[in-house]
């Protein structure tokens, strides 16, 4: 048993969320309607219980006991999908320690987030299509996750894709939902085609696309370097581009706020928790490629901060609770690709780099999983309003959803011992060391500099939408009705695990080093010293997140008259960060807008010379018709007269070049 | 005695799967007759019966074929090589699928002859990929044909039917001539009938002069063979007896004929694997290939030039048909040039695809596109009304919503659209003719992908009638439901979708066949 399990605990994974699609497709969409949530969360328990196995006790059975042994992956071969002379695809699985790490977090989150939908979304018409729309994404992901080469880690982003695109255009009769899936599928285009022109790179410089052929042995890397190491930047730039379309980054961060237009489970999900990191995945995925790219990982970093500023100073003046923890989200991805980067000062800090990147996504999954499940239940509860202004002191009335919202607040502005203070911590701690360095020492203070004071704003911000949601006189919209009422037991469950988990999961895995030792044993990754802990920059970021939260009970609690008059001088200040440093206008103005004028250009040129060449070509067949009709007559003797002819056309050419030849 | 009858055993032993067929034919013509009154009436359901019994048979000579593994060819009447246990694998699974086409196209008085018909013609077919003679495989070709005469008249007996199954008549004696022309001069030009014996002779022949009796040979045999395959100028018949003809006798006419007719040319042109390879030596292919590009090009023009302008579906098919050929004929070409490179160079090149093994996947796979589509055009008529022009099927979408999407999947495969099969079998097609290094290889692969491009509009063109398009006909007439058929499209979808997923399954099977 142990041994089957042993082999076959990879297809496992992804297997259970996909059987759990077809049958909410094929069966659930007609019978029991109702309980379309079962498979899913059947499934996922499955596959929660696999990753759990995969994590303990597969994985580790290939790791390296000493410093001169290699640690191995994990391969599962499924099947060869297409083999044709030198065209080879086989479908394989691979998981290694990143990836059971990051299965772990992908499987834990979505089996809390179903069962607390499977409550959220009662009574709406499209009940099954939710879930089977989530199965497929819970699969897609896993795959994209195990994917054992290029070309499937692609197939399965662009389906985590699809995936997002359905779910946020779920409530599709909203033309802002629909507008909102296209804009995120239009603009994860755009990093999706970096990705693709990447892997051509990969595919061919290395002549292989193989995780196990490039990662796992250094040699094909090795030789590579030898022979051109400048395609190596080419390669980690076009990947980047990838990672910066799905995991939002600056300048196509565009589509993740309006994202929230989709149920908000999806939000916490897929916009929160797991699809958006998988930018993240794919920068320490390929590590080994990066480390050969030092100004690349410098661009990292650069963008990573640009972004983590941007939406942090965005998120200050939003009223949408969702939309605060969306930049919100935007900021901490910039935070990890900030970290990403700092293994740019230097090849020792590349694994620590990586490590704490991974690590803060580990984290971050969790306390933003229940930030966004706590505004799912606020706006449950007041009757799908989610404008702050609206509604106000409603820790009384929804205790649970207080409680745990607070406990996700408090590890997102990480104060000191919660999970976000240790991942983010070891953040800053990496920069500071990478900003001593002797190479790009400079670049990297002022990254550093950025990540502190993002690191003040999202104290504040975080603290301000809790302050303006359950602090003060207390006050609901109409919508809400009389009596709003607490998340029933469904719901109540997985925030109150979800809010235990953001704030322990730090303090259990980050100062052990349990998660630090873990990635270590990925191959591919550099080996370096132990990183110490950064007494200064642990007094710094604590300093900093108590500050924002008292800044922030100062200006939303102690005197709100102070907020309005802020409002009032700064309002070209308030202006611009409400609008987000009028990125979406510029986009609008700067892109679309010229993009839009050459559109119809084409639509002009296309309408009156395209078409005209087309409809030109569009005679040919009628032309040949004509020629060929008056012999496609019915008449039978006519067929065996053209039969006859062609017979004798052909003996004559055939002799004729056989006299030739003779 | 003893020695002969042995000999029969050992026979019998190579065509077991093709004797069940042959002895269920003859059961069914035996009794059928006692079950029909004086007057032509029949029990009602007694086609269900004759259906199950069809089934039966196929399943039975299935588990026979799955018995019979390949053996090493002899020079005997027939042989049981790699090629014929694929052929028979292909004939037999397209003969579930039509025999479910044909549940309920024939009334129950004459269903029991034209399942026996049917049977016929599939058994014919295995005969011709397991012929190792030209009488056997003269006599196959026949036992494909005159069977083909009654199937296409016995369902419906009207004056459109008649006239499709006379011209198909007079114009399949015609090209049967020409096959019987060609195989004489063969015969004369190598004295033998064995069709491992002539390709001895050729081989004996080491850098003689070519023969001028071999070309004219393959000429005739091309021509007519030309006619099983729809190849231009031989595919006249093939719009009116696909618009006449019953729809399950259009189905069977858009497939079997057209194995029947590859793999005889395979069987005339490439000697069997193992056997000798000739050497610089007169052979039909030298002659062949350039006759075959020319066809082929033909072809593909003719037939998606053609069906751009159809509006009669069944009348598109016939011509989409047309041009299937034609591709497949491209992977022929590729094949037997590479044969003759094998034959120059003496040395076996290596290519990414053998062009023969891509013309069988392709086989298959248009066997289960083409075949959905017209389960899916039985399934989508009613029982007053079948479907015949486009306008039949505007706004399917809204009234069979399944049935509509099963059938725009059979024909973005037919355009070669991913995720289905269709386009893993144009990209083996369009390879194995790029990767050759001729350049008139490399034309037929451009000119294959330029006609890929013109297929994809009729085919849209569908697509487009049946969903953007309302229905005209707004009458509420119950949709009568044809079970056999639906299941004939689901086993066609599976067919379509797993072959893009698992192309494994068969590509290794072909892989065996063409070293």
């Amino acid at each position: 048993m142990t041994d089957w399990l042993k082999e076959n605990v990879l297809w496992l994974i992804p297997a259970a969320p996909l059987l759990a699609c077809l049958w909410i497709v094929l069966v659930g969409q007609v019978v029991r309607r109702k309980y379309a949530h079962r498979p899913l969360v059947l499934g996922l328990v499955v596959s929660l219980a696999a990753s759990l196995y995969l994590l303990t006790v597969v994985v580790p059975q290939g790791f390296a006991h000493d410093e001169h042994e290699v640690s191995h992956s994990v391969i599962t071969f499924v099947y060869q999908w297409f083999k044709v002379g030198t065209l080879d695809i086989p479908v394989t699985l691979r998981a290694d320690a990143m990836s059971a790490l990051m299965l772990t977090m992908v499987t834990s989150v979505s089996t809390l987030v179903a069962i607390f939908a499977s409550s959220y979304m009662k009574g709406d018409p499209g009940y099954p299509r939710f879930f089977a729309a989530m199965s497929l994404f819970v699969f897609s992901m896993c795959m994209l996750v195990l994917a054992g080469n290029f070309l499937l880690l692609f197939v399965f982003w662009e389906a985590v894709g699809l995936c997002s695109y359905l779910l946020i255009g779920f409530w599709f009769q909203k033309p802002s939902a629909a507008a909102a899936a296209k804009k995120a599928f239009v603009v994860n285009r755009i990093g999706d085609f970096g990705l693709i022109l990447g892997i051509l790179l990969v595919w061919q410089t290395c002549g292989t696309l193989d995780f196990a052929t490039l990662f796992d042995s250094s040699f094909v890397i090795d030789q590579m370097v030898r022979q051109q190491p400048e395609i190596f930047h080419w390669i980690c730039l076009l990947l980047f581009v990838g990672a910066i379309g799905k995991s939002a980054q600056f300048p196509l961060q565009v589509w993740l706020p309006d994202a929230m237009e989709g149920p908000t489970p999806v939000s916490a999900l897929i916009h929160a928790a797991t699809m958006v990191t998988a930018g993240v995945y794919l920068v320490a995925r390929c590590t080994p490629f990066f480390v050969h790219a030092p100004y690349i990982q410098m661009a990292v970093s650069g963008i990573g901060a640009a972004t983590a500023l941007i939406a942090a100073i965005t998120a200050l003046t939003q009223y949408d609770l969702k939309r605060v923890l969306a930049y919100s989200t935007v900021s901490q991805l910039g935070y990890m690709f900030m970290s990403l980067g700092a293994a740019g000062a230097g090849e020792g800090l590349a694994i620590h780099a990586v490590t704490f990147a991974m690590f803060h996504m580990f984290t971050h999954a969790f306390f933003k999983a229940v930030l966004f499940l706590s505004a799912g239940s606020v706006m449950h509860a007041m009757g799908d309003v989610i404008d702050m202004r609206r509604f106000s002191g409603l820790r009384k009335v929804l205790p649970i959803t207080h409680w745990t919202f607070l406990a996700g607040a408090l590890a997102l502005a990480g104060v000191p011992l919660l999970s976000g203070f240790w991942s983010k911590d070891e953040i800053l701690a990496v920069l500071a060391a990478a900003s001593k360095g002797s190479a790009h020492g400079g670049f990297y203070q002022v990254i550093l500099g950025i990540a502190l004071l993002t690191s003040l704003m999202t104290a504040f911000y975080t603290f301000r939408a809790y302050f303006m949601t359950f602090w003060g006189p207390e006050k609901f919209p109409e919508e809400a009705g009389h009596h709003p009422h607490d998340a029933p037991p469904a719901m109540a469950g997985p925030l109150a695990i979800l809010a235990i988990a953001a704030l322990g999961i730090g303090l259990v895995t980050g100062p052990t080093h349990l998660y630090g030792h873990y990635l270590h044993h990925t191959p591919g990754l550099p080996h370096a010293d132990e990183f110490p802990l950064d007494p200064v920059m642990m007094a710094i970021s604590s300093v900093l997140a108590i500050a924002g939260i008292a800044v922030a009970y100062l200006l939303y609690v102690a005197s709100p008259g102070i907020a309005q008059n802020l409002k009032r001088s700064l309002s070209i200040g308030f202006k611009i960060s409400q609008e987000g440093l009028f990125i979406d206008w510029c986009g609008y103005k700067f892109v679309a807008a010229p993009l839009r004028t050459l559109a119809s250009i084409c639509e002009f040129f296309d309408r009156w010379v395209v078409d005209t060449i087309v409809d030109c070509f569009g005679f040919i067949p009628a032309l040949f018709g004509s020629v060929i009709r008056p012999v496609q007559n019915g008449m039978v003797q006519n067929y065996g007269l053209v039969m006859m002819i062609g017979l004798v056309v052909c003996l004559i050419s055939v002799l004729r070049a056989l006299a030739g030849t003779m | 005695m003893n020695e002969a009858i042995q000999q029969l055993n050992g026979t019998l032993s190579l065509i077991a799967p093709d004797a069940v067929l042959l002895a269920a034919v003859c059961i069914i013509f035996f009794i059928a007759p006692f079950l029909v009154n004086d007057k032509g009436e029949a029990p009602v359901g007694l086609r269900h019966r004759w259906g199950f019994f069809s089934l039966l048979t196929l399943v039975i000579a299935g588990c026979v074929w799955w018995q019979c593994p390949p053996v090493p060819r002899t020079l005997g009447m027939f042989a049981l090589d790699e090629l014929t246990w694929y052929i028979r694998g292909l004939t037999l699974a397209s003969g579930v699928v039509l025999v479910l086409l044909h549940w309920n196209q024939a009334d129950d008085a004459r269903s029991a002859e034209s399942h026996a018909c049917l049977l016929a013609i599939l058994a014919g077919v295995n005969l011709i990929a397991a012929a190792n003679d030209l009488i056997g495989l003269f006599v196959a070709l026949e036992l494909v044909s005159i069977p083909t005469y009654l199937f296409l008249l016995l369902p419906r007996r009207d004056a459109p039917a008649q006239e499709a199954m006379l011209k198909y008549f007079l114009l399949s004696i015609f090209s049967s001539a020409i096959v019987l022309f060609g195989m004489s001069y063969l015969y004369g030009a190598t004295g033998t009938t064995s069709l491992a014996g002539i390709h001895a002779a050729f081989a004996a022949t080491h850098g003689q002069a070519a023969n001028p009796l071999v070309a004219v040979a393959t000429v005739m045999l091309i021509a007519g063979l030309g006619f099983r395959l729809t190849a231009v100028p031989f595919h006249f018949y093939a719009p009116d007896v696909f618009q006449g003809a019953p729809t399950s006798g259009a189905a069977m006419l858009s497939l079997v004929p057209k194995i029947a007719g590859f793999v005889a040319l395979l069987r005339l042109m490439v000697p069997a694997t193992g056997a000798e390879q000739a050497m610089t030596s007169w052979t039909m292919t030298p002659a062949a290939a350039p006759l075959l590009w020319w066809l082929a090009v033909a072809t593909m023009f003719v037939g998606n030039l053609m069906a751009l302008m159809q509006t009669d579906i069944r009348r598109l098919l016939a011509y989409s048909s047309v041009s299937h050929a034609g591709y497949m004929l491209v992977g022929l070409i590729v094949g037997l040039e590479h044969e003759i490179q094998k034959d120059v160079l003496n040395h076996p090149v290596v290519h990414s695809v053998s062009g023969i093994g891509a013309m069988l996947f392709y086989l298959a796979v248009y066997g289960a596109m083409t075949l959905g589509a017209f389960a899916v055009l039985i399934a989508a008529g009613r029982k007053d009304k079948r479907i015949e022009t486009l306008d039949d099927l505007s706004g399917l979408s809204r009234n069979r919503p399944a049935l509509a999407l099963v059938l725009a999947i059979f024909l973005f495969s037919l355009a070669g659209l991913p995720p289905t099969a269709g386009f893993l079998g144009k990209l083996n097609l369009f390879f194995a003719a790029w990767s050759q290094g001729y350049e008139s290889s490399r034309w037929l692969a451009v000119i294959l992908a330029i006609n890929a491009a013109l297929g994809a509009w009729y085919y849209l063109k569908v697509i487009g009638v049946m969903f953007l398009r309302e229905p005209i006909d707004r009458s509420e007439q119950p949709a009568f439901t044809e079970t056999p058929s639906l299941i004939a499209a689901g086993i066609c979808l599976a067919g379509t979708l797993g072959l893009f997923f698992m192309p494994g399954w068969l590509w290794v099977p072909i892989q065996s066949i063409m070293p």
